[in-house]
């Protein structure tokens, strides 16, 4: 069987090398990646098309924002599973082996709480401006959002799961999760009511004090705010339900 | 709705995942009516996109408004719906089988999870969005990610269920995820070989640059076979399923067994006709001494020799349920690549009536342990006589299975059988012919037992199985479960009786795509 298995990947792995070169050079200009009509297209015409100077989040939140939109879902629907499959809801339906014994020390310790509680602003403060400025340099929705959710593990690292569960509980996380999903897809929602197809924003300029082209910019900050919402939450409550085996008492 | 049913589809179902994230679960006897009416409301915008294609062919919609450059005839920027009458049947599929599962769930879901309703709920609407997702779409990425939320909720799903099935969803994460990702390579290689993402632009550029014959896109096109098979459990792939499918809670597997094979067969079709064409797909290539046809084909005879055999050998009817899928498989893909219209029309056919014969068939077996607390077909015995109305509905799923007329089981056969004949793979035939044979042995011995029961030796008790749940027994058959049951039976004769209908709606589709081979 283990023999069975080492062909399986040495044959697989040939085949990939077979068609690795084939390929076209590393950064090639003349790839069709890179100069293919598609990207010499949104290269050309991101700016007239929609006003975003970061050509990545343009196609990730516009011309491809429904492929951003499933994404989200995606992280929301891992949240709902972790839930749903691990959470204890206290009557030990679950069966799992009890959770390790609480090892939480009788006071935190006062130099990670301390630094925690320095860190901790800062970094929050750092995530948004990672989302807000997602139109002009690296970033958005998905790694303000991971940042913000760090700052939250931080915080349960620091004090235990349970003091971070009374700034954030579990049913504002639910609530917070889905309220990402709704601001994203609810954007393309109230394209779709204006009369047009489903997330095409330039029909915001209706209700928006902008022209159709600024709206789709602005639209793309609502959808990556609520990438941002998802993801902060749910970040925190997969490492709450996996840190204490779906009690969320104790833990780390 | 209009112009907006397709769309409308796909948001129907998350929007009322949304509500009962926001309201289901402070009050957990809203989840219900909230599922249901989210997927009545899919279902008609299915059934008006379906009208639309019907009258005026192709329906397109363009997500984000991003129209196709040079006037609508250059490639695609953003990512486009397309449905024709193929997509649009198996789309009906998906939206019909979803509403009748969640009228089916009402007392299951309280029984199989009571303290989790909202979220099983939440990951019902997910997984039926994620499927009509990946059925509507023309953009290969977009497929993926749809594919994503499909396999991530029926990891949960199943997960939920008993103990037992932790491990059998945790083995089919495994497995997902290798599919999943050996999809996702070979996306990659062709977007690297073509630079778009569109399925009908990927074929226009392999065809305008002449890179069928390239190795990369040649290597795409079995990775993506291959994802696409683990994930439809071909054999030798199926190891994850039976186990996956046999200890999920019951409404998990009437929703799963059904759908989640077929739209992958789809996929595997689509991936066939429109992103490879079907001259890629079955032309002989030079100096390579197997012709992927018939390699294809053989496969498939062995896949549905192995499933039937193995159902067969079971004594635990959801078990042997799960094998005779495994069987079903290997007749659609075998039909699919037959290289002759025939095959593919009874591919897709096919497609339909085992939706609903597995979805009949599971229905069944879920009233029968709801009411026996056991799957066991020792357990069968003298069954007509204490659910006659159950047996009864179980019956035409099985003379379905086994393909006795007017069943659609008993048409879909026949075209495949006579595609079979026409590309002279008789083997295919034969493996055919065999199942049915089979088929026929599994369920004539079930109808024997439940008919006419035997004494039951007091000194030999029915095995129970341990982990086997409801441990509570119904008295009566609820009418939320006995009506999708004959709902569902009652659509096999229907779909049997319009069989010719069918048959035209998908050869009309086949035709629209212009670049079928002579048949034979």
């Amino acid at each position: 069987m283990k023999g069975l298995a080492l062909f399986a990947v040495a044959f697989t792995g040939a085949l990939l090398l077979y068609a690795t070169g084939d390929f076209p050079d590393w950064g090639s200009l003349d790839s069709p990646a890179n100069g293919g009509e598609l990207s010499t297209h949104y290269i050309k015409e991101v700016r007239k098309e929609t006003e975003v100077p970061n050509i990545v989040t343009a196609v990730l939140a516009d011309y491809r924002g429904f492929d951003t939109m499933f994404e989200t879902v995606v992280v929301f629907v891992a949240g709902i599973a972790i839930i749903a499959v691990l959470r204890d809801f206290g009557n030990g339906s679950r069966g799992y082996p009890p959770a390790l014994a609480n090892n939480l020390p009788e006071e935190p310790d006062l130099i990670v709480t301390q630094t925690c509680n320095l860190v901790i602003p800062v970094l929050q403060i750092f995530a948004l401006y990672v989302l807000a400025h997602g139109h002009h340099s690296p970033g958005g929705g998905f790694q303000g959002g991971v940042m913000l959710g760090a700052s939250y593990i931080l915080i349960a690292l620091a004090n235990g799961v349970e003091a971070a569960m009374k700034i954030l509980s579990e049913r504002k996380i639910l609530l917070m999760a889905a309220t990402g999903i709704l601001i994203y897809s609810g954007t393309g929602l109230v394209c779709l009511l204006l009369g047009e197809n489903f997330l095409d924003y330039h029909v915001l300029s209706r209700i928006l004090p902008t022209d159709p082209i600024m709206a789709r910019s602005h639209a793309m900050l609502f959808v990556e705010t609520g990438v941002a919402f998802t993801v902060t939450a749910v970040m925190f409550s997969i490492y709450a339900n996996l840190a204490t085996r779906g009690t969320l008492k104790g833990g780390l | 709705m209009g112009e907006q049913a397709p769309i409308v589809i796909v948001l129907a179902p998350l929007f009322g995942a949304l509500l009962i994230a926001f309201v289901g679960i402070r009050f957990k006897a809203l989840c219900l009516p909230v599922t249901l009416g989210a997927l009545s409301l899919s279902l008609a915008a299915t059934v008006e996109t379906f009208r639309t294609v019907l009258a005026r062919g192709e329906f397109v919609y363009l997500l984000g408004g991003w129209k196709r450059l040079q006037e609508g005839d250059g490639i695609s920027i953003g990512i486009e719906y397309r449905v024709d009458t193929i997509s649009g049947l198996v789309l009906l599929v998906i939206a019909a089988v979803s509403l009748l599962v969640a009228i089916y769930s009402r007392t299951r879901v309280v029984a199989d999870t009571p303290d989790r309703v909202p979220y099983y709920y939440m990951l019902y609407l997910l997984l039926v969005a994620g499927l009509a997702g990946m059925t509507i779409t023309n953009d290969a990425f977009n497929l993926y990610v749809l594919l994503e939320i499909s396999s991530l909720t029926s990891y949960a799903l199943i997960a939920v269920g008993s103990r037992r099935a932790v491990l059998s969803a945790f083995n089919y994460v495994i497995m997902g995820t290798i599919g999943a990702s050996f999809y996702l390579l070979g996306i990659g290689y062709l977007y690297i070989k073509t630079g778009v993402l569109n399925m009908q632009d990927i074929h226009a550029v392999i065809i305008a640059n002449d890179l069928a014959e390239s190795p990369s896109i040649r290597v795409a096109s079995v990775l993506i076979l291959m994802g696409v098979w683990i994930k439809m459990a071909f054999f030798p792939l199926h190891a994850w399923l039976p186990n996956a499918y046999s200890y999920s809670p019951t409404t998990t597997g009437a929703l799963m067994a059904p759908l989640v094979t077929k739209v992958m067969i789809y996929i595997m079709i689509r991936m066939m006709v429109t992103v490879f064409g079907l001259d890629y797909s079955f032309r002989a290539t030079p100096g390579m001494p197997l012709h992927w046809s018939n390699l294809v084909v053989t496969l498939s005879s062995i896949a549905i020799v192995a499933g039937s055999v193995m159902a067969l050998s079971r004594r635990d009817l959801k078990k042997m349920l799960t094998y005779i899928i495994i069987a079903e498989v290997g007749y659609m893909v075998g039909g699919a690549w037959l290289a002759n219209e025939k095959g593919m029309t009874g591919a897709v056919y096919h497609i339909v009536s085992d939706a609903f014969m597995t979805l009949c068939l599971f229905l069944a077996v879920g009233v029968i342990i709801a009411r026996t607390g056991q799957s066991r077909i020792e357990g069968m015995n003298g069954l007509f006589k204490k659910m006659p109305l159950t047996m009864a509905a179980f019956t035409i799923g099985a003379l379905s299975m086994i393909g006795l007329p007017p069943t659609c089981g008993f048409f879909s056969k026949w075209y495949l059988v006579g595609a079979g004949i026409e590309a002279g793979q008789w083997h295919y035939v034969g493996a055919l012919l065999f199942s049915s044979l089979m088929n026929a042995v599994i369920f004539f011995r079930i109808f024997e037992m439940a008919y006419f029961p035997k004494e039951v030796n007091e000194a030999e008790p029915a095995c129970f199985d341990p982990d086997a749940h409801p441990l509570e027994t119904l008295e009566k058959t609820p009418s939320s479960m006995a009506i999708p049951l004959w709902i569902s039976a009652v659509t096999l004769i229907v779909l049997g009786v319009f069989n010719y209908t069918i048959v035209q709606w998908i050869a009309s589709a086949l035709q629209s795509l212009n670049f079928f081979p002579a048949a034979g």
